[in-house]
C-alpha cells in the first residue's frame, strides 16, 4: 500500500517569535519539521516494520525552505518525496484541494496529516483533505492498527476517547501520544540525499485560490505580575490566597 | 566567491546533534561530572544514531564525514557537555592516524569493527615526562622478527582503558629523535597491556582518562602505520587536523556560556530591573558574541582548508588556541554574570569553565599552538 | 441568514452553544439567525429561547455523532434555510466537521475565532503560532463562510424568547456511516466542565504519581469549585483521562484563575492556557519556564504547598 505523510515546516517551538508592521517576522528563525508531522512519518515506518508492504511518500506544499523538512522526513524513513513548491500563502481549505490532487495522482491508500499545525494553530487540513478526496478520517489519533482493508484507531473526542473502524482509503490526523518518533540517524540523513524529491508546481495541479487572507498579526501579550511569593508553605499559601482575593480579585 | 551556507545535509547533522545534546547529553551531564563516571548509555545511543566514529571512511562501511561536518557536530555536542564529547572526539583522534597512513587492508582490519557497536579508539602520545615534545619519546618499540615489542608508559590517554585499540607512538631508535619513531596499532586484548583510570581531574570528568602501561606488548609488524620513522610525522599530521574538533567543541562551550548568561541576565533582577539592562552585563554578552562568531568562523575555515586538501596547520592552531582561550574567558565571565550562583555546581556555568580549561591544554597546549603559528609567521 | 450548528451534550445544550448565538448575532447585523441542534428536542427548545428558527435534528445516523454525517446534515439545513454563513463551536467535533462543510459548500473557513467583525467584509481574530500571535483573517471572496468559535471567549447572549422549533430529517448516504464507532470512554463526570470552568487546577509530571495527582489536585479543585486539567505527559502516563488534557493537542482554556501544580511549562502546554486571566504556579524548580508567565508563583514542594493553599482557602472562606 502507499502511504502519504503530509509535512509542514514551522518555526521551532522554542524560537522567539517577533512581529513587525508586516506581521510575524520569520527572518533568522530556525525552522523544523512540524513535530505533529513526525508522528505520521513514524507511524508509517512502524506499519512497515510491522510487516506491511508500504511505500512512504512525504508530501509538502510550501516555499523552497520546506526542502529541509522534507529531507528530515526522508532521513526518518520516507522512501521519496513530492514538494509542491510555491510562495503563495494558501489557507488550509485551499491547500487541501492542491494536496488532494497529488494524493489522487499517487493513488495513495492512507494519508497522515499533523493534528494541529504549529504555525496556523489549525486543525483543518486533515478533515478538509479527507472531504476533497471523499474519504473518511480520524482526527486526534492516538492508536492505529491496520486490520484487513480497514484501520482500527483510537482518538480523542471532546469528552474522552473512542475507537473507530475506518475503511481505506482514509486520512488520519496525528498527535502526541500516537508514538515516539525516532531520531533521523546520521547514516539515514546521508542516504536521504540519494532519495527522490520530485518538485511540482501549483499550476500543474490546477492552481489554487486562497479563500481567506491574513491581514494583521501581532504578538499576544498579557502583562503578568510575575510575583514570586516567599516564605514557608503555610505562610506563602496564606499570602497567595490573600492576593488572589484582594489584589487579583478572582476568588 | 565564497559561500557561508551549510548544505541541507549539514543542517540536518546539526539538528540531530543538537537534539541529541539536549535530550541525551544535557540531562545526565552534571551527574557524570559529579560522579566522575563514564556515560556508557550516552555512548551507546551516540553509536545508535551514528554520531560515533563518523570519520571512518565509506570504503570500509563508515560515513566518511568531512572535517567541517565533524566541526558542526562537535559544536553541538560540546554545547551539551565537553567532557562527554571528548569521549567521541578522542575516538576520532584514534582513527585519524589510520586515515592518514594505514593501508586499505589495515583500515578494513581496524576501522570496520569499530562500526559494529559502541566501540572506541584511542591515541597515545603523551608520556609522564613528555607532553608536547613528541621528539623525546621514551616508550620503546623493538623490532623482533615479525613482531614489534612495545614497552613503556603513556599517560593522560582519553578512552585508554575502554578503547578497542590505541595508536601508540614509540621510538625504536631514541638517538634519531623524532625520525626514530613509529606509530603502531595496539589492540587491547594483547597480553602485557594494563590501563589505570586517572582520578581527580578539574573538569571533563565524564571523559575517562588513563595511564597505559606497556609491558613487552607484542603486536604483528602489520600493525605499524606507514614506514619505520614515520611515527612523529603521523602524530603531527593527525593533530593538525584533530585540533579542529577541539576548537569546535570549545565553540560549543562558548555558545552555552552565552546562552546561559543571556537567560539568567534577562531573568535575574537587581535594583528593580533585569540585570540585562545594565551595560556592565551587556558588554559581557556582547564580548561573548564577538568571540563566538569569530571562533566559529575560524574553526570552520580551518576545517574547510583541511577538507579541500590545502595547508591547514596554522589555521587549525589559530582556531584551537583562539576558540579555547575565548571559551574559557566566556565561561569565566558567565560565572560573573551569575554572581554567587555561578560559583555553585547546581548552575551549569562553573562546569563550563572547568571543562573548557582542558581544551586549552590537550592536543598541544595553547603555548605550543602559538609556537606553530609563530613559525608560520616567521617562515 | 446565519446558521448555528451545534449538538446537545448528555441531552442538554452546552454553554458553548449559547456563545455561538452571540457570534451569530454579531455576524448577522440584523439579518435572521437560525440554528440546527442535534439531540433531543428539549435542547432545540432551549436554543429557541435565543434564536427565532431552530431545526431539531434526530436520526439514527447521528447517534453516535460522526463527522461525515453531521457535515451532511448541516449542509442540508443550510441549503433549506439558504444560509451562507455557518457557525460552529471550535471543539473537537466542530474542528472535524467545519473543514468538511467548508469544502462541501465551497466556503471559506474562519477557524477558532476569538472576535469577529463585519465592517468592510467579514473579519475575525484568532490565535496562531502556538497561541503566541493574534492574527486578523479576512474572507477573500465574500462568499459562503464557515466559522468555528473558540469556547469560553464570547459572552452569553440575551434571551429572545419565542423562537420556533421544527424537526428536520436529513437524508444520509452510505459514506456518512462508513466509519463505525466502537468503545467510548468518557471523562469522569460530576465536576465542572473544563472549558466552562471559572477556575482550573492543573497538574503536571512534577506531582510524581497518579496517586499524588489525585491527593493534591482534587481537594484544591473542590475548594475552588474548579475544573481539573493535566499536561500531555500526565495523560500519556495514564494518570488522568485524555479529556483533561490542556495544551496544543488538548483543550484550550482561559479561566479567571489557572493554578498550575508541578508543571514546568513547555510551550505546547502554555499555548492551551496562556490566555487565563490570572496564572499561579507552584513548582520546586525556580527556573521552570512556567514562572515566566505567572501572576503569582511559589517555589516549593507541591506536596506541602498544595494542601497549605487548600487550608488557606478554607480559612479564608470561613472568615
Amino acid at each position: 500500500m502507499k502511504i502519504i505523510t503530509v509535512l509542514k515546516q514551522v518555526p521551532d517551538a522554542e524560537a522567539r517569535i517577533r512581529a513587525g508592521s508586516g506581521g510575524v517576522e520569520l527572518d533568522g528563525v530556525t525552522f523544523v519539521i512540524d513535530g505533529m508531522d513526525e508522528y505520521g512519518v513514524e507511524e508509517a515506518i512502524r506499519l512497515r516494520e510491522a510487516g506491511h508492504d508500504v511505500e512512504i511518500v512525504a508530501l509538502a506544499l510550501g516555499p523552497a525552505r520546506y526542502e529541509e523538512a522534507i529531507r528530515t522526513a526522508l532521513a526518518l524513513g520516507a522512501d521519496r518525496a513530492v514538494h509542491v513548491e510555491t510562495d503563495v500563502e494558501l489557507d488550509p481549505i485551499a491547500q487541501a484541494r492542491v494536496l488532494a490532487e497529488v494524493v489522487r495522482q499517487e493513488g495513495a491508500d492512507l494519508v497522515f496529516v499533523g493534528g494541529k499545525q504549529a504555525d496556523w494553530d489549525s486543525a483543518a487540513l486533515g478533515p478538509a483533505l479527507a472531504e476533497v478526496l471523499g474519504w473518511p478520517h480520524s482526527d486526534w489519533t492516538t492508536e492505529l492498527k491496520l486490520a484487513g482493508g480497514a484501520l482500527e484507531v483510537r482518538h480523542d473526542t471532546d469528552d474522552g476517547q473512542e475507537s473507530l473502524t475506518l475503511p481505506l482509503p482514509a486520512v488520519v490526523t496525528t498527535q502526541q501520544g500516537l508514538n515516539e518518533p525516532r531520531y533521523p540517524t546520521l547514516p539515514n540523513i546521508m542516504k536521504a540525499k540519494r532519495k527522490e524529491l520530485a518538485k511540482r508546481s501549483l499550476d500543474e495541479l490546477g492552481g489554487a485560490q486562497p479563500l481567506t487572507r491574513v491581514v494583521a498579526q501581532e504578538i499576544q501579550t498579557r502583562e503578568r505580575r510575575g510575583r514570586i511569593i516567599e516564605g514557608d508553605a503555610a505562610s506563602a499559601a496564606a499570602e497567595l490566597v490573600r492576593l488572589l482575593r484582594d489584589e487579583a480579585k478572582v476568588l | 566567491m565564497i559561500g557561508f551556507e551549510l548544505s541541507d545535509e549539514q543542517k540536518q547533522f546539526q539538528a540531530l546533534a543538537r537534539t541529541f545534546a539536549k535530550e541525551t547529553i544535557i540531562p545526565v551531564a552534571a551527574h557524570h561530572d559529579r560522579e566522575e563516571s563514564y556515560p556508557e548509555e550516552v555512548v551507546r545511543q551516540a553509536h545508535e544514531v551514528g554520531l560515533l566514529n563518523v570519520s571512518v571512511p565509506e570504503a570500509v562501511g563508515g560515513l566518511g564525514l568531512s572535517m567541517l561536518d565533524e566541526a558542526i557536530i562537535a559544536e553541538e555536542l560540546g554545547y551539551g557537555c565537553m567532557g562527554i564529547y571528548t569521549i567521541l572526539m578522542a575516538s576520532e583522534l584514534g582513527i585519524m592516524p589510520l586515515l592518514l597512513a594505514a593501508t586499505p587492508e589495515q583500515q578494513a582490519r581496524f576501522l570496520a569493527p569499530l562500526l559494529e557497536g559502541p566501540k572506541l579508539a584511542a591515541f597515545a602520545l603523551s608520556e609522564p615526562n613528555n607532553g608536547s615534545d613528541a621528539g623525546g619519546l621514551r616508550t620503546r618499540a623493538v623490532f623482533d622478527g615479525d613482531e614489534i615489542v612495545i614497552s613503556g608508559t603513556k599517560t593522560w590517554i582519553s578512552n585508554g582503558g575502554i578503547a578497542d585499540f590505541t595508536v601508540v607512538f614509540a621510538t625504536y631508535e631514541p638517538e634519531l629523535k623524532h625520525r626514530g619513531t613509529v606509530a603502531v596499532v595496539v589492540e587491547h586484548d594483547r597480553p602485557g597491556l594494563s590501563c589505570n583510570k586517572l582520578h581527580g581531574k578539574l573538569g571533563q570528568r565524564a571523559s575517562p582518562t588513563y595511564e597505559m602501561v606497556f609491558d613487552d606488548v607484542r603486536v604483528p609488524i602489520g600493525n605499524m602505520l606507514g614506514e619505520k620513522g614515520d611515527g612523529f610525522k603521523i602524530a603531527m599530521r593527525t593533530l593538525d587536523k584533530t585540533r579542529i574538533p577541539v576548537a569546535a567543541g570549545a565553540v560549543g562551550v562558548l555558545r552555552r556560556a552565552l546562552d546561559e548568561s543571556r537567560a539568567y541576565a534577562l531573568e535575574r533582577e537587581a535594583f528593580g530591573q533585569p540585570i540585562a539592562r545594565f551595560q556592565a552585563i551587556q558588554f559581557k554578552l556582547a564580548d561573548m558574541k564577538i568571540a563566538l562568531e569569530t571562533a566559529r568562523w575560524q574553526t570552520w575555515h580551518a576545517a574547510w582548508l583541511a577538507d579541500s586538501g590545502r595547508p591547514h596547520a596554522e589555521a587549525a592552531a589559530i582556531a584551537k588556541a583562539y576558540a579555547s582561550d575565548a571559551a574559557f574567558a566566556a565561561a569565566q565571565e558567565a560565572i560573573n554574570v551569575f554572581g554567587g550562583y555561578g560559583y555553585m555546581n547546581e548552575y551549569p556555568v562553573e562546569k563550563l569553565m572547568r571543562d573548557v580549561k582542558l581544551n586549552q591544554i590537550y592536543e598541544g597546549t595553547n603555548e605550543i599552538q602559538r609556537v606553530v603559528i609563530a613559525r608560520h609567521v616567521l617562515q | 441568514m446565519i446558521l448555528i450548528v451545534t449538538a446537545a451534550v448528555n441531552g442538554s445544550l452546552p454553554k458553548s452553544a449559547l456563545e455561538l448565538v452571540t457570534v451569530a448575532r454579531e455576524l448577522a447585523g440584523g439579518a435572521p439567525v437560525a440554528a440546527a441542534v442535534v439531540g433531543p428536542e428539549a435542547a432545540a427548545a432551549q436554543l429557541a429561547g435565543y434564536v427565532p428558527q431552530v431545526r431539531s435534528l434526530q436520526a439514527p445516523e447521528l447517534e453516535p455523532l460522526r463527522a461525515e454525517a453531521l457535515t451532511t446534515a448541516a449542509q442540508q439545513v443550510a441549503a433549506e434555510l439558504g444560509a451562507n454563513t455557518v457557525v460552529m463551536s471550535a471543539n473537537r467535533l466542530g474542528q472535524s466537521v467545519a473543514p468538511r462543510l467548508a469544502v462541501r459548500l465551497g466556503a471559506a473557513l474562519l477557524e477558532d475565532v476569538i472576535a469577529v467583525s463585519t465592517d468592510g467584509g467579514l473579519r475575525a481574530k484568532r490565535y496562531s503560532y502556538l497561541a503566541r500571535v493574534t492574527e486578523t483573517v479576512e474572507v477573500a471572496g465574500g462568499g459562503a463562510t464557515v466559522v468555528t468559535v473558540k469556547p469560553n471567549v464570547f459572552p452569553l447572549p440575551e434571551a429572545q424568547p419565542g423562537g420556533s422549533v421544527a424537526p428536520f430529517a436529513p437524508t444520509f448516504g452510505a459514506q456518512d456511516t462508513r466509519v463505525t464507532v466502537g468503545e467510548r470512554s468518557a471523562a469522569a463526570g460530576g465536576r465542572v466542565k473544563l472549558e466552562e470552568a471559572k477556575a482550573v487546577v492543573a497538574g503536571g509530571r512534577g506531582l510524581g504519581s497518579a496517586e499524588a495527582f489525585d491527593q493534591l489536585v482534587e481537594p484544591l479543585a473542590d475548594a475552588l469549585g474548579a475544573g481539573i486539567a493535566a499536561t500531555r505527559a500526565v495523560v500519556d502516563a495514564g494518570w488522568r483521562p485524555y479529556a483533561e488534557q490542556v495544551g496544543q493537542t488538548g483543550k484550550s482554556v482561559a479561566p479567571d484563575l489557572y493554578l498550575a501544580l508541578g508543571i514546568s511549562g513547555a510551550v505546547q502546554h502554555l499555548s492551551g492556557m496562556n490566555r487565563s486571566k490570572v496564572i499561579v504556579a507552584v513548582n520546586k524548580d525556580a527556573d521552570a519556564p512556567i514562572f515566566k508567565i505567572v501572576d503569582y508563583g511559589i517555589v516549593g514542594d507541591v506536596a506541602q504547598v498544595a494542601p497549605a493553599i487548600a487550608a488557606a482557602l478554607e480559612e479564608s472562606q470561613g472568615s
